[in-house]
């Protein structure tokens, strides 16, 4: 491309450019950013936020352990000042936080201009905020949750026994639930389309491989939890037994729903520290990473064994020893992986000049804290051990080694390694190191003896200790430990707070070698001048005049001819350029739906339901304005060259499409949800063996099979809709959509018809209340069939969807299958399993 | 033999490819599970040799060294040494197949360490 | 192993000094346990140290694969492995028959009802004490009265949860004699903290002769006991006073604390905790009696105290 050696062209693309990506200025207009810059360093700030006040709440805690029999706070502050700490480090400090880094992160890896659902990430962020504030300022009101962050009914449905805590804890988190959900959409969808041309899948940056590993965790950890999110309220709110022993529930069915999310839970905070190394440590041993794909051998290993660990969190529960051995099994397994990780990062220093640095030192460091956490990790596996350990100190000590060492100082050390890349500017390295060397002591010293208070007979979660255990001396160290270690926090805040006062640096100043450092101190927002082309793993010391070629536009989109934001889709395995995609501005619209959808659960928790239920409605018009006005927009021409002689489409649909790939997993979250349900209804019948009760009378099996027989007729509507769509045949699809939403209708009033006729009443025992929520979740989602359907033929109708231009068409017909398979199970097993219709 | 290395190594080698073995881990995981909660919940106990379980765990470590192996052959196919880290169509598959192998093993660990407990427990208490 | 019980500075409530079967092997497997973490963990601080501090280019990248498959590959899974299968036996619960003596022990907030029944006699009904013949095996059958417990005598043998709508089989046998104490410890409510209960491992003998003792019934009734209506929770058998909400109290006065191992057992503490029972126990279920003369409240405490 000779014209980039033109200086006013390249003066005027980047005027282009700054003009297209300038962020919206304003006392409230700033707020409207869509931008993956300022809506990641929002993110990553309020997690941050969140992380400082979780971690005055355990100061206050050891303040109180300090000594024995002691009444600082009494034991109703100390019960919602444990349930706090733990909820606000996962929920709202751990996971937030790496997605946050990786709205940051992820576009500049990529060498992409944004990730490509921008408005998403904004909506993730204003949920995250408000229900964040909802859970964590109910403290002041002393009505925070008081259960403990696993929330173990029957204490905590009981509504005797458990207040408004339990409510907040149930619907708050179940809202930051769906945020990060929708920001690992968001980010598998990144890492998978929006790579730049030629970064295959072996030259990704790990970091990208560890994103899409815990992303896709995600996709399936979380949903089974909101599935007992769902069942707790229904129990809590409208009296359905799903836990109540003397009704045919069962309180263990709560314990594997949260543990199969809460387990892999541990990795899903655990990997991206691990992915933060494997940036940081290639950049001061000054070389490849050795062993890439066995890094992501222990990535994807990882992911996997992890969902097959839940059980030991449930050693003394009282089940077979056999199937505890399993799990025991699976656990003893999981540490290869892991192992196999950190002698990637042994080998790796050992092979190469290693330049020592303060992000290096709280790399090594953590690893040497994570190590101990990992080595009583592989104790606790062992059952009898763990019958022991379970539920003491020892457990308190493990877990803290773990999350120090493999979360919070592995984020300190990007925290050094990274904010040059996002302001440009050096942290202290004096401070840094001084901060690492009191954390370091602080963490041992805090930690350490727990290990020992625990085997010594001191349970968790208790509020006191008698002195006749003898364990005041350990407990007194745990103390001044956590003071210490607070002290190391405090420094690095100085240290930030020092940054404004302090001087630009230079471009790169570690001199790594993967894309995000090509961002220069004085930031434009654009985010990559032009999209380059990677050969390398490490493209800023392997390819020749990499920087200056990127620098000069002379790869790829280096200009906004048409004054839209765009970025390139590639495809998933070979990155080869597929379309130009445009991306969401700035917008008020995700805040608005964050802010109504947020209103439905603190409504819920107030028991205000009229006011909820139009909240919900409000939440519905929201989105469709948001999908109307802002996806699938037939552009002003069909395609646009991206420079080097390629020419790609603006629009695509189907299953190359971002939004296809988004709408799929999505659906993905949607039917592990779904099947966390499903579980439940099969749990009870393993379990209990009057289940379904004898004399119970079920929905019978001739409005089931209504309902399945409509739901797959409309399903097939869609599909042949889909079809003859394509081929020009507009009014014939038009047709058929309105069949499938009079189907989906017939079939959602005939599934409630079942249950509903044969009069079953949910709350008087668990197989009515199991059947109902299966009808009922079954009904909701073909409402919004009937949404999507409707959508649909409304865009066809308003000119927005042509056969040409189908992604509504497409993207909805990903719902129906998922629709359709939704519909099969349930009817089939709340109509024809053996016992139901009796 | 040398065809069939032919045939495999033309085969596609994908992201669903590499979780094959994995797959196939999760599954025989899943299957152990329920075969023991169903003894124990609905019979009681289970036998003394325990057939359809040994038969599960045979067919699972078959299928994830069937996988290995054929990612083994296509892993091997002619070309530069490690670290396949060029930006070629042959160096990407290579990298997808020996990320395949090395989960196979793990996952052949994996299934073997799950089979341990049938061997040393025996009754569902 | 030394360094190990001098760091035990408790003997009655400590996984670290054994008074069963269980809790001995747990013990020693932690021993064990514990030296191959730190072995493990001074062997990777020291690794580490010499990695970084080697200049470059000494490790191939042949070599470097080499040290991730055998050190971080091999070596792992053959530990894990051995580790898992000596682990595997020591799951299995102690042999049962019926001729062992079951105590069923119910988890309620904030205390335990028990209840001895041995093979050849009548059912025992106790609270807040479990007492265990000293070389005998013993079932506990453990369930969940109102919300989760968990069981635990760390000097015994390993913890288990008492879940409301299942009973739990837990084996014990004890080694040798003592006075103990167990905890619970599931989170349980706002008095978790105080929820513990005494244990004592008694010679085989004497057990038997302190279990016909205790099945026999109270002395004597009392006029403050039912003018105050405390039989409307409390049982104390032979005076016709049979409530079923509250600990059994029939020989109250042989038990060496109060209140489920919280206070010693004195004549003030009781009193006190009948009058004020949510100052010792936040969230306790039984009310308070703050209208009850101190007077009549150490009279009763006496009487309480005089049912051994």
């Amino acid at each position: 491309m000779s014209d980039q050696n033109d200086l006013t062209l390249r003066a005027e693309q980047e005027e282009r450019l700054r003009a297209v990506w300038k962020p919206p200025e304003g006392l409230f207009l700033r707020w409207t950013d869509v931008n993956n810059n300022r809506v990641g360093v929002w993110y990553t700030l309020t997690a941050f936020g969140f992380m400082l006040f979780a971690g005055v709440l355990a100061l206050i805690m050891r303040t109180q352990l300090a000594v024995p029999e002691n009444d600082l706070v009494s034991a109703n502050t100390f019960n919602q000042l444990f349930t706090l700490h733990g909820s606000m480090m996962m929920f709202l400090f751990a996971v937030p936080m790496f997605e946050a880094v990786s709205i940051i992160l992820l576009p500049q890896l990529l060498g992409a201009r944004d990730l490509p659902f921008p408005r998403l990430s904004a909506f993730g962020y204003w949920s995250f905020l408000l229900g964040g504030v909802f859970v964590g300022g109910s403290i002041f009101f002393n009505a925070a949750p008081d259960g403990g962050w696993f929330m173990y009914p029957p204490l905590t449905t009981r509504t005797d026994l458990s207040g408004l805590g339990a409510d907040i804890w149930m619907l708050g988190l179940s809202f930051i639930e769906v945020s990060s959900v929708a920001a690992a959409v968001e980010l598998i969808v990144g890492v998978l389309k929006c790579r730049p041309p030629g970064m295959r899948l072996n030259l990704m940056p790990l970091y990208a491989w560890y994103i899409l590993v815990v992303a896709v965790m995600i996709l399936f950890a979380f949903p089974p939890l909101i599935a007992g999110d769902l069942l707790f309220e229904m129990e809590r709110l409208l009296g359905w037994p799903f836990f109540d022993a003397a009704k045919g529930g069962d309180p263990l069915l709560w314990q594997h729903l949260f543990w199969i999310f809460g387990h892999p839970e541990v990795y899903i905070v655990f990997l991206p520290s691990i992915a933060l190394f494997a940036m940081l440590i290639p950049t001061f041993a000054q070389r490849h990473l050795l062993g890439y794909p066995w890094i992501v051998l222990a990535a994807v290993g990882t992911a996997f064994l992890s969902f097959g660990l839940w059980v030991h969190h449930m050693f003394a529960t009282g089940l077979p020893k056999i199937s505890l051995a399993f799990f025991s099994a699976a656990s003893e397994a999981v540490a290869i992986p892991t192992g196999i990780q950190v002698f990637a990062f042994i080998a790796t220093l050992w092979a190469g000049r290693v330049i020592w640095s303060t992000p290096l030192l709280y790399a090594v460091g953590s690893i040497a804290i994570f190590t101990i956490g990992g080595l009583t990790g592989v104790m606790v596996a062992i059952a009898p051990f763990d019958w022991q350990a379970h539920d003491t100190y020892f457990v308190v000590a493990h877990l803290h080694y773990v999350l120090i060492g493999g979360t919070l100082l592995p984020l300190f050390g990007g925290l050094y390694y990274y904010w040059p890349l996002i302001t440009g500017k050096k942290l202290s390295d004096r401070i840094g190191r001084i901060a690492f060397w009191v954390m370091f002591a602080g963490a041992n010293l805090a930690f350490f003896p727990m290990h020992l208070s625990g085997l010594e007979g001191m349970p968790r979660r208790v509020f006191t200790y008698p002195a006749e255990l003898g364990i005041g001396g350990l407990n007194m160290a745990s103390t001044v430990g956590a003071y210490l270690f607070a002290t190391g926090v405090l420094m690095v805040c100085i240290d930030l707070a020092l940054s404004p006062t302090r001087p630009k640096g230079v471009r790169n100043p570690w001199n790594a070698g993967t894309l995000e450092w090509l961002a220069k101190p004085e930031d434009e927002n654009w985010g990559i001048r032009s999209v380059p082309l990677i050969e390398s793993r490490y493209p800023i010391w392997d390819q020749k005049d990499f920087v200056a070629k990127v620098d000069e536009g002379r790869f790829f989109l280096p200009d906004a001819e048409e004054m839209k934001r765009e970025t390139i889709v590639t495809t998933v395995l070979d990155a080869r350029p597929l379309q130009v995609v445009r991306l969401g501005t700035p917008s008020f619209i995700p805040m608005a739906t964050a802010v109504a959808l947020g209103s439905v659960f603190i409504l819920t928790t107030y028991h205000l339901y009229w006011w909820s239920l139009a909240g919900a409605f409000v939440t519905l018009g929201c989105v469709l304005t948001w999908l109307w006005t802002g996806t699938a927009i037939i552009p002003e021409k069909p395609e646009k060259s991206i420079g080097h002689g390629i020419v790609v489409p603006l629009y695509i649909s189907g299953p190359s499409a971002s939004g296809w790939w988004a709408m799929f997993i999505t659906m993905l979250a949607d039917a592990t949800a779904f099947s966390g349900l499903v579980f439940g209804y099969y749990f009870y019948w393993t379990v209990h063996p009057d289940f379904p009760p004898p004399d119970a009378t079920g929905p019978g099996v001739f409005w089931p099979m209504v309902a399945m027989g409509t739901q797959l007729a409309s399903w097939a509507a869609t599909v042949v809709a889909r079809e003859v769509h394509a081929r020009g045949q507009v009014l014939a699809a038009r047709s058929l959509l309105i069949v499938g939403i009079v189907l989906t209708l017939a079939s959602l009033l005939a599934g409630l018809a079942g249950p509903w006729f044969t009069g079953l009443n949910p709350s008087e025992h668990v197989y009515p209340a199991i059947v109902w929520v299966l009808a009922i979740w079954t009904a909701a989602h073909a409402g919004v069939g009937v949404i999507c359907q409707g959508y649909t033929l409304a865009r066809s109708i308003a000119g927005r969807m042509t056969p040409r231009y189908d992604a509504d068409l497409r993207n909805i017909t990903v719902f129906m299958h998922f629709l359709a398979l939704t519909a099969v199970v349930t009817y089939a097993t709340i109509g024809l399993f053996p016992g139901a219709s009796s | 033999m040398k065809r069939l290395r032919d045939r495999i190594a033309g085969l596609r080698v994908t992201l669903w490819t590499l979780i094959v073995p994995p797959s196939m881990w999760a599954a025989h995981f899943l299957f152990s599970y329920l075969w023991a909660a169903l003894n124990c919940a609905k019979v009681g106990e289970f036998a003394t040799f325990p057939t359809l379980f040994a038969i599960g765990t045979a067919v699972a470590l078959v299928v994830i060294v069937a996988a290995g192996w054929v990612a083994h052959v296509q892993a091997n196919r002619k070309g530069d040494t490690p670290p396949h880290d060029s930006g070629t169509e042959i160096d990407r598959l290579r990298f997808l197949a020996t990320a395949t192998v090395l989960l196979a093993a793990l996952s052949f660990i994996g299934v073997v360490f799950t089979a341990m407990p049938v061997i040393f427990l025996t009754d569902c208490r | 192993m030394a360094t190990l019980s001098l760091a035990g500075c408790n003997r009655h409530q400590s996984a670290l000094a054994p008074f069963g079967v269980e809790a001995s092997s747990t013990r020693d497997l932690t021993i064990i346990l514990l030296i191959g973490a730190v072995v493990i963990a001074v062997a990777m601080s020291l690794l580490i140290r010499h990695a970084i501090r080697t200049p470059g280019e000494r490790l191939t990248h042949r070599q470097g694969m080499k040290l991730v498959l055998w050190a971080g590959g091999v070596v792992p899974t053959i530990l894990l492995f051995t580790l898992l299968v000596t682990s595997l036996p020591a799951m299995r619960p102690l042999p049962t028959s019926r001729a062992d003596l079951t105590i069923n022990v119910e988890g309620e907030q904030f205390w335990w009802r028990v209840a001895y029944r041995p093979p050849n006699a009548a059912r025992v009904v106790s609270a807040n004490e479990v007492r265990v013949p000293v070389g005998r095996t013993v079932a506990l059958k453990l369930m969940g009265g109102d919300v989760i417990h968990s069981f635990w005598i760390p000097g015994l043998a390993g913890k288990m949860d008492m879940i409301p709508g299942r009973t739990n089989t837990l084996v014990v046998r004890a080694t040798k004699p003592g006075r103990f104490r167990g905890v619970c410890t599931e989170f349980c409510g706002l008095s978790h903290a105080l929820m513990a209960f005494d244990v004592v491992a008694m010679e085989p003998a004497a057990f038997d002769r302190w279990l016909a003792a205790e099945a026999k019934p109270a002395a004597g009734g009392n006029a403050l006991f039912a003018q105050y209506g405390c039989g409307g929770c409390h049982a104390i058998r032979g005076t016709g006073e049979a409530g079923a909400i509250g600990p059994d109290l029939t020989h109250f006065g042989a038990r060496q604390t109060l209140a489920a191992g919280v206070l010693p057992m004195t004549t003030a503490n009781v009193a006190s905790f009948i009058r004020h029972p949510e100052k010792t126990k936040p969230g306790v279920r039984m009310p308070a009696f703050d209208h009850m003369p101190p007077a009549d409240a150490v009279a009763l405490a006496r009487y309480l105290q005089g049912l051994k």
